[in-house]
């Protein structure tokens, strides 16, 4: 879902000259094996799909919790938190905003009829919609994104950053110190 | 009045645990249904993005350093109104409380207080364009100042409660680090919305080249300004080892004294203390008794390890030592000010001292006080061929000469120093010698 930004991520990474030295360890990878079920789930009853994202988003925000020693994790959570919101006050779908979809060059009618299982279009009745998917990103691969999304971005680039060995606090950058994290 | 103080603290409690709580949840329950609307969504969304750029981009200051999120803030407020405001304080909130484990209840207080500053800023900012005689730029800088004030206000009451000081006292203290760079960056905000108002956002390029600059150039001064201070802390440290090796090397040549002059410091500091003399000149006294004996390695070893009487001629020779300590000190061309203190710590106030004679005020403060210090110390410190006398006989012996040998004033501070000692440290103190260096040490720092 993220290809470009951890593409990019990556690229950058390796300009900084990091490499790929042991992946990290999480902990209760368990959590995530519950929520991709819990995703086939929702594509199987697409009627009460809303129900299983729900809980879904629940286990993941779970994941993290339970592994947010690192700060990239705790970026994430910031993100997925935001868009939890979204999703749990709007019947387990995140609405998308029609005017920027149809930019985009898919289908749209999946999601208008119901049938798409993680989206739900925006209209006046949609809980807080400045937390939905409103915003047009042209690139690198053109999608409409939600608040929340932009701190799992960077969450992203800064798990890709301590993948390759390259790490970069936030922390210590708001600190005024040098923003190369301890290893 | 201890009635009253408490009465304040429990007013102080309930308005910041309680008032700042409710605050922040109804000004973040008003502007929910701003940001509604489709028009709002894309400016916070620039705002987030603003929000994590400011929450990692400290400017430094000399001690302190601060985000430019109340920069950020403020520029929203200009723009666009309070909710702007409110949603970078509170998406700055989201992210510094997931970031940095604080306590709950205090980040919901310092929400409140910022959403409470945010609030009465957007409420002047309409209030002012309604009346409309003033440039916007001279509005601006009215909120500017606004903004840093109530900020500045409600954070001391918060601080003055938990740490439980006056309210007043603490918004001065934590006024002084920082209020210059705050209201730099403030000013900067504000004429940066003023830009991006009639240019659009391309005025951020110079806004944020100039940020960049300013803040490339604090961070520089500011490093200097840290190693100057460590510099300067590395020299005050060598010359307090430098005198107080000296002061050892003193005594060590006269066997009846160990650890004399340390002691004379110390008590010298104690009084210096007493009578409400600045940290600088408090310093002085001390180093003053430390050295204040100086004199003494040019006396002849034969003179001043003489057991029994001396003579005339040999009293004569010993009392020289205040003069050749002046000497040397003067000559070394450092520690100017603790000439008096070498010169004349043997004068008395009714002018039978030595070498000058000098009565009274004439005597400088910080040989008086030295005088006493001396004089007590020479009474209860053990000798070889004696035992001290004991603490009570010696303040005796000073109340004594109060007028005569010693400063009246300064006797009378000293007896009430000593009395308020319990006395095993005293006894501590007085057994204390020069070769027992460290625990002495400690018992100064």
């Amino acid at each position: 879902m993220l290809l470009d930004v951890i593409c990019f991520s990556f690229l950058v990474a390796l300009i900084r000259g990091g490499r790929i030295k042991e992946f990290p360890k999480f902990q209760k990878i368990y959590l995530l094996v519950i929520t991709i079920g819990l995703q086939v789930c929702a594509v199987f009853f697409p009627l009460i799909g809303g129900i299983f994202i729900s809980i879904a988003y629940l286990f993941i925000l779970a994941f993290l919790v339970f592994n947010r020693e690192f700060e990239d994790i705790r970026i994430f959570m910031v993100g997925w938190f935001l868009n939890s919101l979204a999703i749990w006050t709007n019947g387990g779908k995140m609405p998308i905003d029609p005017v920027q979809a149809r930019k985009l060059p898919y289908n749209f009618e999946e999601v208008v009829n119901g049938t798409n299982f993680k989206h739900s279009v925006l209209t006046e009745s949609t809980n807080l919609p400045f937390l939905t998917d409103v915003i047009y990103m042209p690139s690198i691969i053109p999608r409409v994104i939600s608040i929340g999304d932009i701190f799992i971005m960077l969450g992203a680039f800064l798990l890709v950053q301590r993948l390759m060995n390259k790490p970069i606090s936030l922390i210590r950058l708001r600190e005024g110190k040098s923003y190369a994290a301890k290893k | 009045m201890r009635q009253k103080n408490k009465i304040g603290f429990y007013i102080k409690g309930i308005i910041v645990q309680i008032g700042f709580v409710v605050a922040a949840i109804s000004i973040f329950y008003s502007s929910l249904s701003q940001w509604e609307p489709r028009e709002h969504w894309g400016v916070l969304f620039i705002y987030t993005l603003l929000t994590i750029f400011s929450c990692f981009t400290p400017v430094r200051n000399a001690n302190t350093i601060m985000t430019v999120n109340n920069a950020v803030i403020f520029s929203g407020i200009l723009l666009y109104g309070v909710w702007v405001g409110v949603w970078t304080a509170v998406i700055e909130a989201i992210i510094i409380a997931t970031l940095v484990r604080i306590n709950p209840l205090k980040a919901l207080m310092n929400i409140g207080q910022l959403l409470m500053t945010i609030w009465t800023v957007a409420y002047l900012n309409t209030l002012l364009k309604s009346v409309d005689f003033l440039s916007p730029l001279i509005s601006d800088l009215i909120l500017t100042v606004v903004y840093w004030f109530v900020n500045l206000v409600l954070v001391g009451l918060a601080i003055s409660y938990f740490q439980n000081k006056g309210w007043v006292r603490t918004v001065i203290a934590i006024s002084k680090g920082f209020t210059s760079t705050y209201l730099l960056l403030l000013i900067l905000a504000g004429v940066g919305s003023r830009l991006v108002e009639y240019y659009g956002v391309i005025a951020l390029v110079p806004m944020v080249i100039a940020f960049l600059t300013i803040s490339f150039v604090f961070h520089h001064y500011y490093d200097n300004v840290v190693k100057l201070q460590q510099k300067v802390e590395e020299v005050k440290r060598f010359n307090h080892n430098f005198l107080t090796t000296m002061a050892a090397s003193i005594d060590a040549r006269d066997r009846y004294t160990s650890g004399h002059s340390l002691r004379v410091a110390y008590w010298g500091r104690e009084i210096a203390k007493q009578i409400g003399l600045s940290s600088e000149k408090v310093d002085e006294v001390y180093f003053g008794g430390i050295l204040h004996d100086i004199g003494k390695i040019g006396i002849e070893d034969e003179i001043l390890n003489k057991k029994g009487r001396l003579t005339p001629e040999e009293y004569d020779k010993i009392k020289q030592h205040t003069v050749i300590g002046y000497e040397i000190i003067k000559q070394a061309g450092m520690f100017h000010e603790l000439l008096p203190a070498i010169r004349s710590h043997h004068e008395r106030v009714d002018g039978k001292g030595y070498p000058d004679g000098l009565v009274g005020n004439e005597i400088p403060l910080i040989a008086r006080i030295l005088a006493v210090s001396d004089a007590f110390d020479a009474m209860v410190a053990d000798r070889p061929y004696r035992k001290g006398l004991p603490i009570d006989q010696a303040l005796q012996e000073i109340r004594r000469g109060a007028g005569t040998q010693f400063d009246e004033e300064l006797a009378s501070h000293f007896i009430v120093v000593i009395n308020s000692l319990p006395r095993e440290e005293l006894e501590k103190i007085i057994r204390q010698n020069g070769q027992e260096h460290k625990p002495f040490q400690d018992a100064f720092h």
